[in-house]
């Protein structure tokens, strides 16, 4: 195993478009064993946060210098590329280097472990020297994967639950157990790669790893053809999705993205201990304003989760409550074969046990989640309206008799999310994509009316299909006023329903508005500019709301 | 730097023009006289009076459109005069019979490349060395993150795509005239043995380049009717513009790719929706412009066809080249 099986991989696993090809080629990688290798493998496939040891404007850079090559001109080639690594491996290639091939046979863990760490604490020449002896000593196929590890921008089309179905079949056990032994931090070593494959499972080795999320499918209308008392139902909250872990003395906090986010709440981790029992709940965590009994904008809960160790100020002025909806395990005993039903009666229970009896007032951390009875479908979707009223995104509706299942399986949970707020905006500047998208015009900011003047209120990437995408590109093109860098503003004529889901005031903007998750939802190519919605008519949607 | 209006040639809204001689190169609209560089259909317009061109030229364009043109050819290197300006033809490498037109008058040589490439190719004439005073460029692949690889090294990946891969019809796109014909060279070189079909209008293409003395492998016809699952472990050749549509839609079992300069940015490969990109072009990688400048020993240079920014303030920086802009307006 080594750079060279794993660009070779790359290659294979890039160049298919089928997902059974993809699973044989991960079968056939993984089939070969060198568990260090293997381990560092699925580091890098499975990559949400691989390290970045040099950013893709320093590698620019680098070359820049070395090569006496101009700095515009590779800025330019990137416009077409839409990534660093693959420029700077194309215009090697265009370099015509006598390779010496010493380090034909580098392995993943020298590269990740020795190589590149090494390099990260030299000063900037030596950085550019080592840089340049390892382009011009390295096989010509491996530099794309090299520059792509060294910038921490590797990045291939293969799901973890791909990697965690490849390895399932290799050693026959299920797969949610690969997948729950993937959870959480997975640091690449022989160790940690025995482990994954380890036929015995034992219970204990999980300790501080989260369960598999059960995700929530989009509602559908065929789901209210069933009777309603088949369901639970719950608002939909916009905070965080936190598993909160208490086994053998540790808490953890981890989000759906697996991160580990004890240091930003520590008043959580702090008021945890004072549970007697060990658990898992999976629930929302979320800024709350008690006065109102509401939870605050999600800006603000976005502070509190970038802030580590935040001070007591910052904890008194936003402060944080956990919401749970589901109880996954119990003293060391996983619940999630139970159907939700009776996870929802000791969830109850218990919570209110450990309330009553905590030397702490932890009640005001603890909530539950509230649940709703509409008594038809008809009043489910009154209520998702409301939604709004009291800052949720509309209602979660569960299966009463459905299991703790891993991932997104339909007919479990669904989401019933409230109508999006809705703007007709002016398409004014438009940015070239980066990535799949490099060399097209596809990231756009959109502005309103406000007394005669455009003024810019959003950004949005995505909305539009692919030959939509094209003929706008087109458009743009030939409608550009100006160009500065990477950005052209166009002539004010195309208008376009954006959709978003909450709005709020900001000083950071000449409009005073942002909005949250802004896309396209139609070209109105039935409107004219001058139809567009004004500022006014954005303040409003804010002022209802209230 | 906008040059006055005392050049030889200049541009239009209907392509290049030389006004002393009255006549257009690659026209996109009917005008009484047109020099025609080579049959590729973006570079030809029906409805002129007449057509000059190389005898391959005129041969491919009449079998393309089927209908008499009133054409009159002219070997490489063949001076011929109009109005008192002398002009030749001269091989470009691009497609059989594709040349690349100079034009000599009051002591200037002008010189209008038209497509070209540098790589060698054996269905088309070598590129010839040309000097001029004024060069006429092309810029379609004007970046330097492009560089060819030998057209032999694609073939053996062609080859090594088709047979990894026997349970499975092996679809390669490409454009029907050039492209086409040099890959199925290039491929018959690397001791390809799988049978090899190809859609009509490739196939009246070959036929056509035999006729004009090129050797090519024989192909078998594809046609709509055969069924291509059951081809399996044959090589087809397509023009680009079936991969839309119904055409392929309900065919399983098949793998797709595309042969195509372009194919060298990954995000081109993935959002161009074929399985697989060949990165082979009929067109000059950037060293390749860069050599063909410096060869015409040319002092100012002019840039058609793609985004010549770049290259224009990289050889205006680096080469110390004088790079004119036609005057958009005129």
């Amino acid at each position: 195993m080594s750079l060279t099986q794993f660009s070779k991989l790359f290659l294979n696993l890039d160049s298919s478009n089928s997902i059974n090809e993809k699973l044989e080629i991960l079968k056939n990688y993984f089939s070969i064993k060198n568990d260090l290798e293997n381990s560092w493998s699925i580091y890098l496939l499975t990559g949400k946060k691989n390290k970045r040891f040099i950013s893709g404007r320093s590698l620019k850079k680098i070359f820049s210098d070395i090569y006496e090559f101009p700095l515009w001109l590779i800025d330019t080639c990137y416009l077409k590329v839409g990534d660093s690594a693959e420029v700077i491996t194309l215009l090697l290639e265009n370099k015509n280097i006598k390779k010496k091939k010493l380090l034909q046979e580098i392995s993943l863990d020298e590269l990740l472990n020795k190589i590149l760490p090494e390099l990260v604490v030299l000063n900037e020449d030596e950085k550019k020297l080592r840089v340049k002896k390892i382009w011009e000593n390295l096989p010509k196929e491996n530099l794309l994967i090299f520059n792509k590890i060294l910038t921490g921008t590797f990045r291939v089309g293969v799901s973890t639950g791909l990697i965690t179905k490849s390895i399932a079949n290799l050693i026959n056990l299920d797969e949610a157990i690969i997948s729950h032994r993937l959870m959480g931090n997975f640091v690449p070593s022989a160790k940690s790669y025995k482990f994954l494959i380890n036929e015995k499972i034992v219970l204990e080795e999980l300790n501080y790893k989260p369960y598999p999320f059960l995700l929530a499918s989009t509602f559908e209308k065929k789901v209210s053809e069933e009777s309603i008392s088949n369901f639970q139902f719950e608002w939909k909250w916009d905070g965080i999705r936190i598993q909160l872990i208490k086994r053998s003395g540790k808490v953890s906090l981890w989000t759906r993205g697996e991160d580990l986010v004890n240091k930003s709440f520590p008043e959580l981790v702090e008021k945890t201990f004072f549970i007697k029992d060990d658990f898992v709940i999976d629930g929302e965590l979320l800024v709350w304003n008690f006065k109102e009994e509401l939870p605050m904008n999600f800006s603000l809960l976005q502070k509190r989760i970038n802030r580590k160790s935040p001070s007591k100020l910052i904890q008194n002025n936003l402060p944080i409550i956990f919401i749970a909806y589901d109880l996954i395990e119990l003293k060391g005993k996983d619940e999630r074969d139970l159907d939700l039903k009776n996870r929802r009666i000791k969830l109850e229970k218990n919570l209110h046990k450990w309330i009553n009896e905590s030397e702490e007032d932890i009640s005001k951390i603890f909530k539950i989640s509230n649940l709703l009875f509409p008594k038809t479908w008809k009043e489910a979707e009154n209520l998702k309206n409301k939604s709004r009223d009291n800052a949720t995104e509309g209602l979660v509706i569960k299966k009463k008799n459905s299991l703790y299942t891993s991932g997104r399986k339909k007919g479990t949970w669904w989401k019933y999310k409230v109508d999006p707020m809705q703007l007709d905006a002016v398409l004014i500047y438009a940015k070239a994509g980066s990535g799949k998208r490099a060399g097209l015009y596809t990231d756009y900011s959109f502005a309103l009316w406000n007394d005669g003047k455009l003024i810019k209120f959003a950004s949005a990437y995505s909305g539009l299909n692919n030959t939509e995408i094209t003929e706008l590109d087109k458009w743009i093109r030939k409608n550009t006023v100006e160009r500065f860098g990477p950005v052209r503003s166009v002539r004010p004529e195309m208008v376009f329903e954006i959709s978003f889901e909450n709005i709020q005031i900001s000083n950071r903007n000449k409009a005073g508005i942002s909005v949250r998750f802004p896309r396209i939802t139609k070209w109105r190519k039935d409107k004219n500019i001058k139809d567009a919605d004004t500022l006014e008519n954005a303040k409003k949607l804010m002022t209802n709301k209230l | 730097m906008i040059k006055e209006n005392t050049d030889l040639i200049k541009y239009s809204n209907k392509g290049l023009y030389c006004e002393i001689a009255d006549i257009w190169i690659d026209p996109h609209k009917p005008v009484k006289k047109a020099l025609i560089t080579h049959a590729h259909m973006d570079h030809f317009t029906l409805g002129c009076e007449e057509y000059i061109s190389t005898y391959e030229t005129s041969i491919i364009l009449k079998e393309r459109i089927g209908s008499e043109i009133n054409i009159k050819t002219f070997d490489y290197g063949k001076e011929f005069k109009i109005n008192g300006i002398n002009i030749s033809f001269h091989p470009s490498g691009h497609i059989l019979g594709s040349s690349q037109i100079k034009f000599k008058f009051a002591g200037e040589a002008w010189l209008i490349t038209g497509d070209f490439k540098r790589q060698k190719d054996d269905t088309c004439r070598e590129f010839e060395k040309v000097k001029t005073d004024y060069l006429i460029s092309e810029s379609t692949f004007g970046l330097p993150i492009f560089k060819w690889k030998e057209p032999q090294e694609i073939a053996v990946d062609i080859s090594k795509w088709v047979n990894s891969t026997p349970d499975k019809t092996s679809i390669l796109f490409c454009y029907s005239l050039g492209k086409a014909q040099r890959l199925l060279n290039e491929i018959n070189k690397a001791n390809f043995k799988n049978n090899i079909y190809t859609h009509s209008s490739i196939y009246k293409m070959n036929n056509c380049y035999r006729k004009l003395g090129i050797n090519i492998v024989s192909t078998k016809k594809f046609d709509k009717t055969q069924n291509i699952e059951e081809l399996k472990g044959s090589l087809i050749l397509l023009p680009p513009g079936l991969n839309k549509g119904s055409y392929l839609k309900n065919s399983k079992d098949i793998q797709t790719s595309f042969a195509s300069g372009w194919m060298t940015i990954r995000a081109l490969r993935k959002r161009s929706g074929y399985d697989k990109g060949f990165a082979i072009s009929d067109h000059a990688d950037w060293g390749g412009i860069l050599k063909t400048i410096k060869e015409s020993e040319a002092k100012n240079v002019f840039f058609h066809h793609g985004d010549s920014e770049a290259l224009n303030r990289y050889i205006n920086e680096k080469e110390s080249i004088n790079v004119l802009h036609f005057d958009s307006k005129k």
